[in-house]
């Protein structure tokens, strides 16, 4: 089975056939991630716009790195850009999250705001490290920042999760 | 991902981060609230019009990188040219010179200009043949699986 990398040389060529199966190995977990990091909001724009980027982008592609933090690192870049141009929908809190006793459309809800309701750089690290199963370097690699930082930030997105649901209890 | 795992995920930086150690958090209803299930979306789909999209782009892409090739490759053949010219021509002088002792003149002339006329057309039928089997290699290319 080709690599990724591979597939990405492929492309570089016009070759339709990396592409179909690119998007075959990533639509999931790509399409995930831009979906809690906009909380649902221009999810198709967004991964068009990420391909796109893969398709114009191919042929200078360094072998050297893996695709799926390439792939990811454009994907954050355009989440980030989609943030700047459209100002945030204000994010009501849940009332009462008891979650073990909730359906899973009320949890999936709470999950969304409580991601949405972190800063940006945050819910980025969350995103990466706690759903797509990345490690701390390929998060800051993706992020490019140290891997210090990543931690920090994870550290305090889970703090700032926490005093919310603590928040919420009382 | 497993969801047990993911909850390990955050046991494991509770368990290196010195804060979290001095203030636990609570990670079992952090993991529960974010233990979402899969968001609304048809990935399949979302491929699908992406790829719908993305198609013309490959497709002007394999025509240029096509054209790209092919002028690469005529312009790497035709750099030895001059010097293949130039040897032949030396070479037909040559020839012409010895012939021209042994025979008339316009029947060694007639030789050596039908080995020229021969020659030339060799060399345009190589030119010619390199665009066509540049082509062909990417069309076998792009057939294998």
């Amino acid at each position: 089975m080709a690599s990724d990398e591979d597939l990405v040389g492929r492309l570089a060529d016009g070759d339709e056939q990396a592409l179909r199966e690119l998007l075959r190995r990533y639509e999931r977990p790509l399409s995930h991630f831009i979906y809690r990091h906009t909380s649902g909001r221009d999810v198709e724009d967004l991964y068009q716009e990420t391909w796109l980027r893969v398709v114009q982008h191919a042929a200078r592609f360094d072998r050297s790195r893996r695709f799926s933090t390439w792939l990811f690192h454009i994907a954050v870049n355009r989440c980030r850009d989609w943030h700047r141009r459209r100002p945030p929908e204000p994010i009501e809190l849940p009332q009462g999250s008891g979650s073990d006793d909730l359906p899973a459309a009320e949890t999936r809800l709470d999950a969304q705001r409580l991601l949405a309701m972190l800063p940006e750089p945050q819910r980025e690290v969350v995103l990466l490290r706690y759903y797509q199963d990345l490690t701390e370097d390929e998060v800051a690699q993706i992020l490019d920042c140290p891997k210090g930082t990543v931690k920090s930030r994870l550290h305090n997105a889970l703090a700032r999760l926490a005093a919310t649901v603590r928040g919420q209890e009382h | 991902m497993d969801p047990v795992d993911r909850r390990a995920r955050l046991t494991a930086h509770s368990a290196g981060c010195p804060e979290c150690r001095e203030a636990p958090l609570p990670l079992d209803h952090l993991a529960s609230l974010l233990e979402d299930t899969r968001p609304d979306i048809d990935a399949a789909t979302l491929s699908r019009h992406a790829f719908a999209r993305l198609q013309p782009e490959l497709q002007r892409r394999a025509v240029l990188i096509g054209w790209r090739r092919v002028a690469v490759g005529v312009l790497l053949a035709l750099l030895p040219l001059p010097f293949v010219l130039a040897y032949n021509a030396y070479f037909l002088r040559l020839v012409y010179g010895y012939l021209s002792v042994l025979l008339p003149a316009t029947i060694a002339a007639y030789l050596v200009l039908s080995y020229a006329a021969s020659l030339l057309l060799l060399f345009a039928a190589t030119y010619a043949a390199i665009p066509v089997l540049l082509v062909g290699r990417r069309s076998r290319a792009a057939a294998l699986p």
